[in-house]
């Protein structure tokens, strides 16, 4: 694939605002960090989220590097039990609620309007406000190490030790009300994303030409739809426990703890599909391009992917096969959990076939798309082995379930996200990721996770539970390859898997100071958002273009020969791209950025803060939110006419609405 | 809220706003579904505080309701007078709609102090608890509503509205009779069905 | 890439088999020793089995399409978008196999909830961070009067025992994997496991659902005796209470243990100077319910919560490594001077919260709202110490 230099692009950068009829003045530079601080652009903001997410990564990767120091030998003086007990709290907290999620928020964000060609999403000042609210929420939760210590009750805070009587610093506080925050953001973003997908999709684009990242992220918009809420509830009576005196999760005024697990995990069920599935969406996209061969079965994969949508909400109770549900709600839940299975086999099934009969390259992405199908059938099976309620209740709360569930979190989603990373990159920023180095980083992880996380299979099936902040030689078991040593060899492992993670910060950090520039179109890709740029136009594409198969993209390169039924190559990228300039539309656009979704964004942290030590401060930022969301409502997202610098015709952009 | 950017006609066929409305209200049927099934579980046991068949004024909040329910039809007037562009009449029925509401809020106020004196307080019991959540919530989704009516009056006085006024006074409209649909469930369930 | 994974899988799957039949974990969850976790092992065994021949399968479909398919400079394909009837064929197959699956695990579901068929009942009552065990009056096996013990769960073998669990504060679950799954002990719930030990021997268990500060430190071991023993350990429980010998250092500690201890712990028939009964207070000073009630103590093998042990490690061997003829008469023989764990007792009187984390500090008494919990620091001189261990070796 030659390089071919492109002439300047025809159509000017989209000219900034000067002024508004709103509360203040529109923001009107478009460079330096204002232009990232108020910006409304889905790119930025996919950047920025996916910047967040990293931060929020090592954070979590340090907490979980101390737990497994901690744990390396017997009697672990590393941590105190009250420290421990915070540090695995946070650590399943920061890993999901704001590192996978909002990993998952940046790839959505940035791909999901050039994937159905649109040039925004629906809501543009609300997707800021969604990465702000998510960050100001993030950095709310970890607010509480530094005052009185995290909250220690564990990520599933069962109630009633998470009351104020057995969790009396403020540590639980901070973790609820900053969960409310990071679901009022990802609430804000499904339903920007969900009528974003609905609406906006390029012409010709019906559901089922859709890409499938596209897909499998629009089911997790719906996911997050309904299963926030749930946890919003759960999370409301357990403020309104620790804060204003109510009486939710009190035995003595005769309640029930069990509603706490219900909620949670009907929330939390949900969860782990929303955590999981863009991973799968974004290796479905990799595997037919280094496959060169289209996904195999998309309509299967489609549904297959609905279906555990659907049967997600009815598997909840799986988690609490000890809870005392009785026997008939544990066979049922039982059962459903066996159901599930089927639809995620038909995935893994589907990824197989679509590498069979192919013309597989092994990029650094392709390698990460690999290593997941074959490590999340490990914890996919495993999963099977929990279906069956009474080897669970052997299984459950013990390492087994720790290794479970990281070979389908960390083999699942995060190899996804690191595929997405490689396949992406030049995409988002014109460069070029070091293949050599992501090999290293591949390799590392792989060995460095099955080190961690194989040997907690044993651990568990040899008793070890979890949440323990030490364990004994006394029932760690005789011989050689007794507790001690898999202990000692998870603690090793995590060491390698971090030096895995190293070498891709390593990468990004070598090929950004020594850029190698990304070809238009480097992995001769299938989908709409190769047909642009690297990285692309602030408004997207030249011409919105009309889509006629799935996989576009390819089939405007490549016909098939009617007698011999192979491909061959009818037009370059370049070519198409070229194609796209010369008619490119004379009247974009673009939303305006804004100062609103930041200041309300802002409120969210100031009002929940006076919840825990001052009504005063809530009402500080009530103030705050009613002055943004007038500014916000009295300002259009797209700024008139009027508001346009040189608004020569011919040169600038019109209006069109 | 109406950042509705396009470049074509949505593939719906229905306008950003109201797909984006219908989609928060889908979430919203979760949260009070959530708070519902607590106060159902909880609602029998008062651990020495009233039962709810001693404090509940059954004709009073009948009354209450009511008046909400007519709120929903001032509400269908506004959005039809928006779709006939008649700005009069627009205000005139977002006006109704809003005292309206302020009425049943209004009412809850007083329904909470009578309660109150009579020895059910927020922690007197789970009902207690379960009971001003539910209709708290419930209160202040009212609250907002109004709030959203007023400064939709006040924006078209001074026609500053971004985008169609139809569409907004439509969007609120569709929240306003969520919010109604979800009293109705809430006094049925709270309210007739004995504990 | 591919070989490598392949063999990975091959080691994986081989060292966990290796390795669960190499070492002798006593909380192994593969070796059932009563007929509920031999319910559940014939269940999870060949589940197992199908879940780790069908991850080969995958992992070598992969392995073989990698190689197979590489670039080779072979065409670009044709752009096919999948075979139904094949997709369809691979989705009935893993359906069928867990259709198979969810028989017999219903079956398993039912047995293992069945309490009619209970021989003997023992409420369990978990509490931060050690379990409380009653025992109610069952004259078929001599329980003419309540018992009350801690740490240790002690049942006769071939019984079928239903443990009726609760909670006095958070959430704990009850769990001796050789005799069965686990159960929750819910605050305002009873809930059942069953339990049933074929031979006499001692299983050790763990607390397993996260319940606060000391979570790790909350053991549990089911001591399963022959039915003679069984009975000879009931009397034991019921026999009176022996007053120290006058003038004994025990007798010392018999006085230190009134000033310090009862007011959380109690021991059964002990008397205060003036007479009356001293019964422990516990709610006084301790929010989440009592101590441990510490009569007969020495009859057990283990304090605080089973984290430590009363025997000392050469005695504590020869019980545990005990056949299981002569395992019974050996715990029977309970706690005598030679074999008590001086050290870990002695440390335990000095500073209890330093070895086992408890919010037993008074510091925290007033965020807690006067409700903290575990043994605080009581500032015992060392000779008090003697004294006090003088007197719970007399509590035989």
């Amino acid at each position: 694939m030659a390089i071919i230099e492109r002439p300047a692009p025809t159509v000017p950068a989209v000219v900034t605002p000067t002024s508004t009829y709103g509360v203040l003045k529109r923001p009107v530079s478009a460079t330096g960090w204002r232009s990232w601080v108020f910006t409304v652009d889905h790119k930025k903001i996919g950047i920025m989220y996916g910047a967040t997410a990293m931060f929020f990564f090592i954070v979590g990767g340090v907490e979980a590097l101390l737990i497994r120091l901690q744990l390396a030998a017997p009697n672990g003086k590393v941590l105190n039990a009250d420290l421990y007990n915070q540090m695995f709290t946070m650590h399943a907290t920061t890993m999901v609620f704001l590192f996978v999620m909002p990993m998952a928020a940046a790839f959505a964000n940035y791909f999901v309007p050039l994937q159905i060609g649109a040039r925004d999403v629906a809501f543009p000042r609300l997707n800021a406000f969604s990465f702000w609210a998510l960050l100001f929420g993030g950095i709310f939760l970890n607010l509480a190490w530094f005052l009185g210590g995290a909250a220690d009750g564990g990520w599933f805070m069962y109630a009633p030790n998470s009351g104020p009587v057995f969790s009396p610093t403020n540590g639980v506080d901070f973790w609820a009300l900053g969960l409310q925050i990071t679901g009022i953001a990802s609430l804000a973003g499904a339903i920007n994303l969900i009528i974003t997908v609905l609406n906006m999709r390029a012409p010709g684009m019906s559901l089922m030409k859709m890409p499938i990242f596209t897909w499998m992220i629009t089911v997790v918009q719906f996911l997050l739809l309904f299963a926030v809420p749930v946890i919003t509830v759960a999370l409301f009576l357990l403020s309104f426990q620790r804060n204003f005196g109510a009486r939710f999760f009190d035995v003595a005024a005769g309640a029930d703890p069990l509603l706490w697990q219900h909620l949670f995990w009907i929330f939390g069920h949900p969860e782990v599909y929303i955590l999981i599935l863009p991973s799968f969406g974004i290796i479905s996209e990799v595997l037919p391009v280094f496959s060169r061969k289209p996904l195999f079965g998309y309509p299967f994969v489609v549904f297959s992917g609905a279906a555990i949508g659907f049967v997600g909400w009815g598997v909840w109770a799986h988690h609490m096969f000890a809870s005392g549900l009785g026997p008939v709600s544990v066979a049922v839940f039982s059962l459903t959990t066996m159901a599930i299975a089927v639809p995620t086999g038909v995935k893994i099934i589907n990824w197989t076939l679509t590498m069979w009969g192919g013309k597989l390259w092994f990029t650094t992405a392709m390698k990460f798309a690999i290593g997941l199908i074959v490590l999340f059938t490990v914890g996919g099976l495993s999963g099977v082995t929990h279906s069956v309620a009474p080897s669970d209740t052997q299984q459950t709360d013990t390492y087994y379930i720790v290794a479970h569930f990281h070979y389908v979190l960390f083999g699942g989603a995060v190899l996804g996200i690191f595929s997405g990373f490689y396949y992406w990159w030049p995409k988002v920023f014109g460069k070029m990721l070091n293949e050599k180095l992501g090999s290293w980083n591949f390799w590392l992880m792989i060995i460095g996770l099955n080190l961690t996380f194989g040997p907690m299979h044993i651990l568990g099936l040899q008793g070890q539970p979890r949440r323990m902040y030490r364990w004994t030689e006394a029932r760690a078991g005789e011989g050689f390859f007794n507790l001690a040593f898999w202990n000692m060899i998870a603690s090793i492992g995590s060491f390698i898997l971090t030096t895995g993670i190293l070498m891709f910060l390593i990468n990004v950090w070598v090929t950004w100071r020594n850029p190698k520039k990304a070809p238009l179109d480097p992995w001769d890709a299938r989908s709409l958002e190769w047909m642009t740029t690297n990285p692309p136009k602030e408004h997207n594409f030249d011409v919105i273009p009309t889509v006629h198969h799935l996989d576009e993209f390819f089939h405007r390169k490549y016909e098939e020969d009617a007698t011999t039924h192979t491909m061959k190559q009818v037009a370059t990228a370049e070519e198409l791209m070229a194609e796209q300039e010369r008619n490119a539309d004379k009247h974009i656009h673009m939303p305006s950025p804004s100062y609103w979704p930041i200041v309300l964004a802002f409120a969210l942290p100031i009002i929940t803060f006076g919840i825990i030590y001052s009504y005063l401060i809530s009402v500080v930022g009530g103030v705050i939110v009613l002055f943004a969301a007038y500014g916000w409502a009295l300002e259009s997202s797209t700024a008139p006419d009027s508001d346009f610098e040189n608004n020569t015709p011919g040169t600038a952009l019109a209006i069109h609405d | 809220m109406t950042d509705v950017t396009h470049d074509h006609a949505s593939s719906t066929g229905i306008s950003n706003v109201k797909l984006g409305m219908w989609a928060f209200l889908g979430s919203e049927c979760l949260l009070f579904g959530g708070l519902i099934s607590t106060y159902m579980l909880y609602r029998g046991r008062v651990t020495g505080g009233p039962r709810p068949s001693q404090i509940f004024d059954i004709p009073f909040t009948s009354v209450s309701s009511f008046i909400l329910l007519m709120s929903s039809l001032t509400m269908v007037l506004a959005v039809s007078a928006a779709h006939k562009e008649d700005d009069r009449k627009i205000n005139l029925w977002l006006t109704v709609t809003a005292l309206l509401g302020a009425t049943f809020v209004g009412g809850q106020v007083y329904e909470f102090t009578a309660f109150y004196k009579e020895g059910l307080g927020f922690s007197t019991s789970l009902f207690g608890s379960s009971f001003y959540t539910l209709t708290g919530f419930h209160g202040v989704h009212v609250t907002v509503g109004i709030i959203m009516l007023m400064s939709l009056v006040g924006i078209l006085k001074r026609s500053k509205v971004p985008g169609k006024k139809a569409e907004v006074v439509e969007m609120i409209g569709l929240y306003w009779h969520f919010v109604d649909i979800v009293w109705i469930v809430i006094f049925t369930l709270v309210y007739l069905i004995p504990v | 890439m591919h070989k490598t994974l392949k063999s990975a899988v091959v080691v994986f799957v081989g060292s966990l088999v290796a390795a669960s039949c190499a070492t002798n974990a006593p909380q192994d969850t593969w070796q059932p020793k009563g007929p509920n976790a031999k319910l559940i092992d014939d269940l999870q065994q060949p589940v197992f089995a199908v879940a780790g021949i069908i991850g080969l399968i995958v992992a070598a479909a992969v392995t073989y399409t990698v190689i197979k398919y590489r670039d080779r400079g072979q065409p670009i394909p044709e752009q096919t978008h999948g075979k139904p009837a094949l997709e369809i064929t691979l989705t009935v197959i893993p359906a069928l196999i867990l259709a198979v699956v969810a028989v017999f695990t219903f079956g398993a579901i039912f047995k293992l909830a069945k309490t009619d068929d209970t021989e003997m009942i023992i409420n369990v009552t978990g509490q931060q961070w050690w379990w409380e065990y009653d025992y109610p009056v069952q004259n078929e096996f001599g329980i003419t009067s309540p018992i009350i013990s801690s740490g240790q769960l002690v049942m006769p073998v071939g019984t079928k025992v239903l443990l009726r669990e609760t909670s006095r504060d958070v959430i704990h679950s009850y769990w001796i994997p050789a005799l069965n799954g686990k159960r929750d002990a819910v605050p305002g719930r009873v809930q059942t496991l069953r339990l049933e030990a074929d031979e006499p021997g001692i299983y050790a268990g763990q607390c397993t659902e996260f319940c606060g500060l000391s979570h790790a430190n909350m053991r549990m071991e089911a001591v399963a005796l022959s039915k003679e023993d069984f009975a000879k350990w009931v009397a034991n429980q019921q026999a009176p209470y022996v007053v120290p010998a006058k003038d004994s250092l025990a007798q010392q500690g018999e006085t230190v243990f009134l000033n310090q201890c009862v007011r959380c712990h109690q021991v059964n028939g002990l008397m205060r100077a003036d007479g009356t009964p001293a019964i422990a207070a516990p709610d006084e000073n301790v929010w989440s319910g009592a101590a441990p009630n510490l009569s007969h103590l020495m009859s057990r093998n283990t304090f605080a919560g089973a984290a430590f042990d009363l025997l000392s490690k050469k005695c504590r061997d020869e019980v545990w490594g005990a056949p299981s003829n002569v395992v019974g008469a050996k715990y029977l023989a309970g706690v005598t001077e030679d074999c008590l764990n001086q050290k870990d007792l002695r440390a335990w009187l000095r500073n209890a919260p330093e070895m086992k984390p408890m919010y037993a500090n008074p510091a925290d008494l007033e965020i807690s709202n006067g409700k903290y919990r575990g043994m605080p620091y009581l500032a015992l001189s060392e000779d008090d110490i003697n004294k006090l261990v003088a007197y719970l070796l007399t509590l035989k």
